[in-house]
């Protein structure tokens, strides 16, 4: 594959992987496989370029000290001991398999991102023993209200163990699978919103991180796809942040969650087609 | 000012310089990383003219990786491809990175020690699939 294509299609998947909120990975790696690329070797490269995206947005947010650290650390035992997981899973599995998994985990994210968003965040009464333990709890201050907003985290029993999941599908996929870890701070930990976006990007390039040293020691990984993709994606997401702050436009938005559904159908019906 | 509240102020401007510290460690890592790659492709494409580099890899770890490009450093011709395999390997090591100096902020700052053990495993397993082959 050429130079100049892998890093035009890595622009366009990190552009629409900020807009949308998804990240760079649920159209890189459809893309790339359209082209023509085995893949293994498309996740493999997919979940290298998920640190530097995951490291870069991660990197404004903590210092706006809305990301809460502790959260992240340890909610990040779980997930990188399911990204070596799922990455060794990945080696040994066949391709249409794995064409199936992604299509159903892009459908599953697709929904999730429609689902969560519309209740309004309300502090939980009470905090379970062991999350308290666990010092899960924190502050932070809100621009849009300008108030500062306590919050504590719930069941972390349920989510740490739930999060090995996300990073087993992280891991398996190459992807940051951003809006499962939300999803999981939000409905079972009971974070605000924004706490949990912040800390889930936090979370991603760690998890990442144990997902490539799998495919780099299997040998999957090509430094050289790896240059274009990663310089791309990054390049993509910057402007595609900075735009999505600029136009708060729904109906892009939409064209761009549009793509996405499109793109999950599409891989499990090549996925079948490879079984049947 | 009462001893509690002069202690939760110090804890919060603890907090607020690890948040800083952690911010710097994951920004610089990728600007390196970047910064490598972007040069490393510039100079092969000033040598061979083609923008892509050629990649032969066996199944090796991060260390192996960028020791292997070290010991053929001596060949003009792969001085831009050692180039990009630091870029790759400073980003691979931009989290881990991360998570060594909230480790040394829980330990040194902080005093946590419950978080100490909850980070030095997190360390110990990114560690141990850094050596992976």
């Amino acid at each position: 594959m050429s130079f100049g294509l892998l890093f035009l299609v890595s622009i366009v998947a990190g552009f629409i992987g900020a807009m949308s909120g998804m990240g760079g990975g649920v159209v890189l790696i459809p893309a790339m496989t359209l082209l023509g690329m085995n893949i293994k070797q498309a996740i493999a490269i997919s979940i290298v370029s998920v640190i530097a995206t995951s490291s870069g947005s991660a990197s404004a947010y903590v210092r706006d000290r809305i990301t809460n650290l502790k959260v992240g650390m340890f909610l990040e035992m779980f997930t990188i001991l399911g990204a070596l997981v799922g990455a060794t899973i990945t080696l040994s599995t066949g391709n249409a398999i794995l064409f199936i998994l992604f299509g159903v985990v892009l459908l599953f994210s697709w929904v999730a991102l429609f689902v969560q968003r519309h209740e309004v965040w309300r502090a939980h009464p009470w905090q379970d023993r062991f999350t308290r333990w666990l010092q899960l709890e924190g502050s932070y201050y809100d621009q849009p209200t300008a108030q500062t907003i306590q919050y504590h985290a719930v069941r972390a029993y349920f989510g740490g163990p739930l999060m090995f999941g996300a990073g087993l599908i992280a891991g398996m996929l190459g992807i940051g699978a951003g809006a499962l870890k939300v999803l999981i701070h939000d409905l079972v930990m009971g974070l605000p919103p924004k706490v949990s976006t912040t800390t889930s990007n936090l979370i991603i390039g760690v998890t990442a991180l144990a997902g490539t040293s799998v495919y780099l020691a299997a040998g999957v990984i090509d430094p050289g796809l790896v240059a274009p993709v990663m310089l791309g994606i990054l390049l993509g997401a910057f402007v595609g942040t900075r735009v999505l702050v600029r136009m708060r436009n729904e109906a892009v938005r939409r064209f761009f969650l549009v793509v996405l559904l499109v793109l999950g159908v599409e891989m499990v019906v090549r996925g079948l087609g490879g079984i049947l | 000012m009462s001893g509690a509240s002069r202690e939760q102020e110090r804890a919060s401007a603890l907090e607020g310089r690890m948040d800083v510290l952690v911010s710097y460690v994951l920004l610089g890592g990728v600007l390196t990383a970047v910064l490598f790659v972007v040069v490393g492709l510039a100079w092969h494409w000033l040598n061979t003219g083609q923008l892509g580099v050629d990649y032969r890899i066996s199944g090796m770890n991060l260390f192996e990786f960028v020791v292997d490009d070290l010991r053929q450093v001596g060949s003009a011709q792969l001085r831009p491809r050692l180039l990009v395999s630091i870029g790759i390997a400073a980003l691979m090591l931009t989290p881990y990175l991360r998570v060594f100096a909230s480790l040394l902020f829980f330990a040194f700052a902080e005093h946590n020690w419950k978080y100490v053990a909850f980070t030095g495993f997190v360390l110990s397993v990114l560690t141990y699939s850094l050596f992976l082959r």
